[in-house]
């Protein structure tokens, strides 16, 4: 008898959901203007109705994308206070069995084994996504809101920062949406083994086929709780 | 009573609508020179400069700015018939037969003119005549055509800009502007300033010559000013906003827009720009292309950012390469099996 587990809650669901809605809205409409020349993302500002429209649109999706982000971290230290799982049992800071996981997978890939490692409840790809958020995160809202009040932080910031926040804004852009358009899509769209999607961004549980698959390590554990309270 | 001050230039207005829209040619040619000069074969030709043509198109005239403008207001040492063979240039400081709206006192460009020559773009005693040439003139950036303030849509969107400068001055003075300025080139929307100022100082090849930052222009486009502007925020500064129109000088000039001491004041000249600017605020270069020398710590900032993000993506690109590269092996390798 097969059985759902459950992966993400409704409220880790919602975060994501709060997280990339306003991503592609801020992409959108920023995007036009760190390319002022191109005819592509000139549709695409056009069809939004102009840069005075974009200019306050983006600064709406990015006050709700920082919110979301402040309600993650609050929600993440209410988890680690009140309900009190150690850091590891949130299975979310890099350890060594992800370094045993990257030269498993390696091998792996390059037939020198036929074993695929057996991943806890995130891997070291799904670590590598969140914490790349994390760290675009900072940079993202931190130098944004740099550029959203110039001349207030100038009154207290050395002028080079305003000219740092200019293009870590621009740069790191780039980086977050090339990373999620190559690398996460890759992992949750186009390798074919997930193909054409990985639903459980909506779904929230995965069926023990794909736990056995991708989470072996949770699975056993879940496994071994169960038999233990019975 | 404001209000009838408003209804009273309302119909100043109107009037001087009115009037651009007639654009009568007969004014301007009241001394009959084009009984000649409408002649398409009036020219001569010299050894030195070739042919030269004379005729002045009635058409073209009667359409410009100067149409009001009888011939000799600027043409002044054409005093006599048949006309001297070599005559002065027309320079565009001198008095000519306009009286300035409101103030019905003479009308000429001297001021321009005299902030112009003792800019950058003004003339240079160290300088070879050559180089001198290179610079440009009123000419240059102001041509003759006519604008017509009710249906023309780039002196519309630019009228929000002449607000800038002209803040305070009420209708009144917007009316003056416009009267008196619709014909600059410079008159027309942001971009195309950026495009006339451009049209020199994006040419390396022409400002070798001349000492000054070759990256101008392109620090300009890669800051925010000039990405907003090429999208249709007419509201960033262009050039103009901060080095001035005519009264251009350079950083180290103390009298200069841009001078370390002045340049607070320019960036919040007017409402319309940033208000309450601190110092830090305005030093931090808006012309920015980073180098070694001018600016390590962005030009790092910069290159960290590049190596970034090229070593994360090559990394995960390998990693995207290497899984699908199994996949498709344990496609083949089954297939061999069967």
């Amino acid at each position: 008898m097969s059985q759902d587990y459950t992966r993400f809650t409704l409220s880790q669901r919602l975060q994501h959901i709060f997280m990339f809605v306003p991503f592609i809205i801020l992409v959108l409409t920023g995007f036009p203007i760190k390319f002022p020349e191109s005819e592509f993302w000139n549709f695409v500002m056009s069809a939004a109705g102009g840069i005075e429209n974009t200019r306050i649109i983006h600064r709406f999706a990015a006050a709700v994308m920082i919110l979301d982000f402040a309600f993650h971290i609050l929600y993440v230290g209410y988890n680690l206070i009140k309900k009190r799982p150690s850091l590891a049992d949130m299975h979310l800071v890099p350890n060594g069995r992800d370094g045993k996981n990257i030269i498993e997978n390696l091998k792996y890939f390059m037939f020198l084994s036929d074993e695929r490692p057996r991943f806890h409840k995130f891997s070291y790809l799904e670590k590598f996504d969140y914490w790349a958020v994390f760290w675009g995160m900072f940079i993202m809202a931190g130098s944004g809101i740099i550029l959203w009040f110039p001349v207030l932080f100038s009154k207290f910031l050395p002028g080079i920062v305003i000219q740092i926040a200019y293009i870590a804004h621009s740069d790191e852009a780039m980086l977050a949406l090339l990373a999620i358009i190559i690398w996460h899509f890759y992992n949750v769209h186009f390798n074919p083994r997930i193909w054409p999607a990985n639903k459980v961004w909506y779904k929230g549980t995965l069926s023990e086929e794909e736990m056995e698959h991708e989470h072996p390590l949770e699975l056993e554990e879940i496994k071994a709780r169960e038999e233990a309270s019975k | 009573m404001p209000a009838t001050i408003y209804r009273h230039s309302i119909l100043v207005l109107l009037l001087v609508m009115l009037t651009a829209l007639s654009a009568p040619a007969q004014q301007a040619d009241a001394e009959n020179c084009n009984l000649c000069h409408s002649l398409a074969l009036l020219g001569i030709a010299t050894p030195s400069k070739g042919l030269r043509s004379f005729e002045v198109t009635a058409n073209a005239y009667s359409h410009s700015t100067h149409r009001n403008v009888i011939c000799r207001d600027c043409h002044t040492d054409i005093n006599v018939f048949p006309h001297p063979q070599e005559v002065a240039r027309v320079e565009c400081y001198k008095a000519c037969h306009i009286s300035k709206p409101f103030a019905l006192t003479g009308y000429s460009h001297a001021e321009q003119a005299d902030a112009h020559a003792i800019s950058a773009h003004g003339f240079n005693s160290e300088y070879s005549a050559e180089k001198n040439e290179a610079k440009p003139d009123c000419k240059y950036c102001h041509s003759n055509t006519f604008r017509n303030v009710v249906n023309d849509e780039a002196l519309q969107e630019s009228s929000q800009h002449c607000v800038r400068c002209h803040e305070g001055e009420g209708l009144a003075g917007v009316i003056l502007h416009v009267s008196s300025h619709s014909g600059h080139r410079t008159a027309e929307a942001s971009i195309s300033v950026v495009e006339l100022c451009s049209s020199c100082h994006a040419d390396q090849g022409h400002m070798k010559q001349f000492d000054v930052n070759l990256t101008q222009v392109g620090g300009y486009e890669r800051h925010f000013h000039g990405k907003a502007l090429k999208r249709g925020l007419n509201e960033v500064a262009n050039c103009m906003d901060c080095h001035r129109n005519h009264l251009n000088l350079s950083a180290d000039d103390p009298n200069s827009s841009i001078h370390p001491n002045n340049i607070q004041q320019t960036c919040s000249a007017n409402s319309y720009c940033h208000s309450d600017v601190s110092s830090t605020f305005a030093a931090s270069a808006i012309h920015s292309e980073p180098t070694t020398q001018n600016n390590p710590i962005l030009f790092y900032v910069e290159w960290g950012f590049i190596i970034l993000t090229a070593g994360t993506m090559a990394l995960l690109f390998a990693h995207i390469f290497l899984d699908f590269g199994r996949w498709v092996g344990d496609i083949w390798l089954r297939r061999k099996e069967k």
